[in-house]
């Protein structure tokens, strides 16, 4: 088998100020990206994500242990843009730059003295923009383009530098939903159309959960759980990383609950959609929603032809709604 | 893709850069008929007036090629230093190149007074003007050396962009100091070189001048696919592979060049480094440094000559100081541009 | 053609100052001192005093400073209290200019000078020697001066070389510590023995106005018997003088003491007719077709040498009198120090620098000697 994309061994991150190194993370696993894998690198602010990712592209040295890219350690920049192409949180703004040039300067490790491009880099350019899907934009100015489109186009030029591994940092920050949806997507297609290595770092929990193949969860402190996603909610690991603060992972859901548990149990009857955001709506207003006969009230959810209909139970008296919103005003 | 476009801009500047050559080699204080200028300049006959051919030899046509030399030079430097510091206020002044040759100067003027220091320099070789001009480049050589010692324990090009202005402001500082303590009449010589001029640079230092800036506009372009992938700014541009520690000495080494023997020889010329790369990005329509660097050598070299025309009011015997012109025409060209194009600018540093 | 100045004239402007609890008319009258080619001062003799009066010409005022010297165990006049009152003789003095140290020289007080603007630049042997013995003190000038210095000399007078106009303006801590400030605007004259009559202050200042005034006037004799000659002299040769810089030439306007100098050493001058008493500054191509042609080049300034002129600017090679060999600067007297007593005695002595001039541009006219100041470029 051949060496993997990128291998990290004993890694310590952080930087070096005035002097003195600052540690960010230290001691890390093993970590290790292959082809065709998506890996999305999860963790709270200031958990050293950011620096994690710089480390492991070679923007900024390690503090201690080493980063194989390709089997290989210590590479020139240069062989190093080869193999690691990046999208960064960095605003582009280059005076008077549009598309089709930028996308261009993603050929940079490839192309001639001066930057000229030959038949092959015009091809890749093409590609680039095809995969991103910005063929259309190519004659924009930088400064004009949305914050999606913004994105599409930092993706296409890494795409034009032709690596076999790409890392993006937070790519789906500024973005609206549907825009993060399609972005995760793209580079999901990406290892699985092209076969390339995809570390990424968000924040999008719910998104990660569905595309990627492997978690890295960055606890501050430097303590990094990694593996399959599902595996790494059946264990418990999002509890245990953010243990001690006030969220609460919910496993059931695979979301964090924003509401805090903790106020009057409430007994909630029913099943399905109708039964899961009637749930939310209590968690919100500060229920524990239980299943246990023990509570004094009860929502029993009646679904009758198309018509739904919520009975709340108290001390005997029974009352009936139309919507969850006259159930919640009754509550209050 | 904008090719036509970019030929027809790049016919049209060379035809005003002729046009702006004849212009600047016919005005003067003493009126020649062109017809006159032109037989003096190609076919080497006697002029009707013995002195035309001493005006036109050696006076108008060494300060039209300095006027192309440092238009050149200038404006090739300030779209190095905006791109390397993505500002897009930054010139060749702001690493305190400027100020170095000045302090450079103020040293020899200053202290000139005192005869035999200027004696002492003498003994070693450099004398009258060539003086000024060697202590301009020692003077811009150790701003730049100290700039780049510094640049070397930095990792971030604004730092440097905050350190080259402080090591301006304290140059300036030291000059003053020196100004409040000398003789009126050095520093009203001092004065007049801070004044910039085209006009005192010939024979074999207008030969040095053309070849250190021909080598200078030579690295330049050479440099350019670095400076485009500086566009993206310094993380990405590592990420293609640049290394940017060196390529930043290659830019400011490149910039300090062509800056310093500028100011060396015609003294401070401000402006042109700020607005130039604006109007060549303007013209040409692009960010790639294969074109903006000759953009802003013809740019540069037009609007220099045209600022000397007008320095030499057509039926005034007096010559206004460059600098002034400089500023003159530049400050309102760089303010309609912003208000016409205002992403020029204002996007670059947000 | 000299200029005569009937100083009666300005003694009614002088009345505006005066304090109104005096009549003037109960005041024996004065006697006004004869001042041929200075318009910047004028002195009036009354019995046990002097009025000096320091008029502001330029500005085109009516407004005089007043200065009382009233002579040593006299009473200061009770009708013109609020004056600056100085006793004289002048025992010590803080002096800021080259200028004065020529005049006290001349004077024979250069040894009662305790404090310089600047002792770098100074050529008159005695204040070397002071300055030496420490007994001569580098005090600063205008903006510059150190007060505390200054004061701690407690000199009888302060001779500034600042505009009257400006009044006591950076020198009036000073004035409010008792010191009587002098502007002594020499330098606002337009001709050279307007400029050097100025001695005669120096003269009241130090009660020697007798010999002073017969010392300049047979300098003035000196001057005028060799402008007789200088002037009527022909040919006369076409002359340049100083440097163009970066490109601009700054030539003496026709006004000017250089241009004076020029018509009574007998040159021709290009830019004699023009106005003004300052320089003109001209481009290099303006000057070029008239210095091309040249027969001498005067005064090139820091320069001591043919080839330091050459290696100025190699277009110089191109002149005629750089050919000739005829460039002559104002560099023969200076000092280890770099002082240039052109500036110094040179200016108190308009009647040397005219009979070098005439030797220079008229060799054979005037009696061989040697120059004063200038020196031919080899």
């Amino acid at each position: 088998m051949s060496s993997p994309l990128l291998y990290a061994k004993n890694l310590s991150t952080g930087y070096h100020s005035g002097g003195r190194k600052i540690v960010v993370s230290a001691g890390l696993p093993e970590l290790e990206i292959d082809r065709g894998r998506m890996i999305c690198l999860l963790g709270a602010n200031g958990s050293g994500k950011s620096t994690l990712l710089r480390t492991l592209a070679g923007l900024q040295p390690a503090l201690g242990g080493t980063v194989a890219v390709g089997g290989a350690t210590h590479l020139s920049p240069a062989d190093l843009a080869r193999r690691i192409s990046l999208v960064l949180t960095d605003r582009v703004v280059g005076t008077n730059l549009d598309v089709y040039s930028l996308v261009v300067l993603g050929r940079y490790p490839w192309s001639g003295w001066l930057g000229g491009l030959d038949a092959a880099d015009r091809s890749a350019v093409g590609r680039a923009m095809d995969a991103a899907g910005i063929m259309d934009l190519q004659h924009r100015k930088v400064h004009t383009l949305s914050d999606g489109e913004s994105q599409k186009v930092m993706l296409a030029r890494a795409l034009a530098q032709d690596t076999p591994l790409l890392m993006l940092d937070e790519p789906t920050a500024h973005l609206d939903l549907p825009s993060r949806i399609r972005l995760m997507r793209l580079l999901h297609t990406l290892t699985r159309e092209m076969n390339k290595g995809i570390l990424l770092s968000t924040h999008e929990l719910d998104l990660a959960l569905q595309v990627a193949d492997e978690l890295w969860l960055l606890q501050s402190g430097g303590v990094l759980h990694k593996g399959a996603p599902e595996d790494m909610v059946l264990e418990g690991a999002f509890e245990a990383a953010f243990a001690g603060e006030d969220v609460v992972f919910d496993r059931a859901t695979g979301v964090f609950r924003i509401h805090p548990e903790g106020g009057p149990a409430i007994r909630l009857e029913g099943d399905g959609t109708l039964a899961f955001w009637t749930r939310r709506a209590l968690q919100r207003e500060g229920f524990t929603v239980i299943r246990e006969e023990t509570a004094d009230r009860v929502v029993r959810i009646i679904e009758e032809k198309s018509a739904p209909r919520w009975v709340l139970e108290t001390a005997g008296a029974s009352r009936s709604y139309t919507s969850i919103g006259a159930l919640l005003r009754e509550l209050k | 893709m904008n090719c036509s476009i970019r030929k027809l801009s790049l016919t049209g500047l060379l035809l005003l850069l002729v046009l702006a050559c004849v212009l600047d080699i016919s005005a003067g204080a003493v009126r020649i008929p062109l017809h006159d200028i032109f037989r003096i300049l190609f076919s080497r006959a006697p002029a009707a007036d013995a002195s035309w051919s001493f005006i036109v030899d050696k006076i108008r046509l060494p300060k039209a090629i300095t006027a192309i030399l440092a238009g050149c030079g200038l404006s090739v430097g300030g779209l190095q230093m905006q791109t390397l510091f993505r500002n897009p206020l930054a010139d060749p002044g702001v690493l305190g190149i400027t100020a170095g040759a000045s302090l450079g100067v103020a040293a020899v003027m200053l202290t000139g007074g005192s005869m035999t220091t200027i004696y002492a320099i003498k003994e070693l070789g450099p004398s009258g003007s060539w003086l000024i001009a060697c202590a301009a480049c020692v003077g811009a050589g150790m701003a730049m050396l100290l700039v780049l010692v510094l640049s070397g324990r930095l990792r971030d090009n604004v730092m440097m962009l905050i350190i080259g202005l402080m090591i301006g402001s304290v140059t300036l500082a030291l000059i003053s100091i020196w100004q409040y303590f000398s003789n009126p009449d050095e520093v009203k010589d001092y004065l007049l070189w801070t004044f910039g001029s085209l006009g005192g640079v010939t024979g074999k230092q207008l030969s040095i001048l053309g070849l250190i800036v021909g080598v200078g506009l030579i690295a330049a372009w050479l440099s350019s696919k670095m400076l485009d992938a500086l566009l993206l700014g310094e993380n990405y541009a590592r990420s293609m592979g640049l290394t940017v520690r060196r390529a930043r000495t290659i830019i400011v080494c490149t910039t300090s060049l062509l800056a310093g023997v500028i100011t060396a020889f015609c003294g401070p010329i401000g402006f042109i480094g700020i607005a130039v790369p604006h109007l060549a990005r303007l013209c040409f329509n692009t960010s790639s440094h294969r074109i903006l660097i000759p953009a802003c050598c013809l740019i540069g070299a037009i609007l220099l000559l045209l600022c000397d025309c007008i320095s030499q009011w057509p039926g005034t015997q007096a010559v206004l100081p460059i600098n002034i012109i400089t500023s003159l025409v530049g400050a309102p060209l760089v303010i309609l541009l912003l208000v016409r194009r205002r992403n020029l600018s204002i996007n670059a540093y947000r | 053609m000299f200029r005569f100045l009937f100083i009666l004239v300005l003694l009614f402007p002088a009345g505006c100052r005066q304090p109104s609890t005096a009549k003037p008319a109960d005041r024996p009258v004065g006697v006004v001192d004869t001042i041929h080619y200075a318009h910047g001062f004028f002195i009036v003799r009354y019995p046990g005093y002097r009025d000096v009066g320091i008029i502001d010409r330029r500005a085109g005022r009516a407004d005089t400073l007043h200065f009382l010297l009233v002579e040593q165990g006299v009473a200061p006049p009770a009708d013109r209290s609020g004056l600056p009152v100085i006793v004289t003789p002048v025992k010590s003095m803080v002096v800021l200019s080259s200028m004065h140290v020529a005049m006290a020289e001349f004077a024979g007080v250069a040894d009662r000078i305790t404090g310089l603007g600047s002792i770098q630049y100074v050529y008159s042997p005695i204040v070397r020697a002071g300055i030496r013995a420490g007994k001569v003190k580098q005090v600063g000038i205008d903006a510059g001066i150190n007060n505390e210095a200054v004061i701690s000399l407690h000199p009888d007078l302060v001779l500034t070389m600042s505009n009257p106009q400006a009044g006591a303006g950076a020198y009036k801590t000073l004035a409010d510590a008792g010191i009587p400030v002098i502007p002594d605007a020499d330098w606002l004259e337009t001709s050279p023995l307007g400029r050097a009559e100025w001695v005669r202050l120096w003269g009241a200042l130090v009660d020697k106005d007798a010999m002073v005034n017969k010392k300049f006037d047979s300098l003035v004799q000196s001057y005028q018997r060799l402008a007789a000659i200088g002037s009527q002299a022909s040919p006369k040769p076409t002359v340049i003088t100083d440097m163009p810089f970066k490109g601009t030439w700054y030539v003496p306007a026709g006004e000017s003491f250089m241009a004076q100098f020029l018509r009574d050493a007998g040159a021709d001058y290009h830019w004699s007719d023009t106005k003004g008493t300052g320089s003109l500054p001209l481009s290099f191509e303006a000057v070029a077709p008239i210095a091309l042609k040249a027969d001498f080049w005067l005064n090139q300034g820091l320069v001591d040498s043919r080839a330091d002129v050459g290696a100025k600017d190699s277009r110089f090679a191109s002149f005629k009198s750089f050919q000739t060999g005829n460039l002559y600067n104002y560099n023969r007297r200076i000092n280890d120090l770099g002082s240039n007593d052109y500036w110094e005695s040179g200016s108190m002595h308009p009647d040397l620098i005219l009979a070098d001039l005439i030797r220079i541009l008229h060799p054979g006219l005037l009696p061989q000697d040697s120059l004063y100041c200038y020196k031919q470029l080899k």
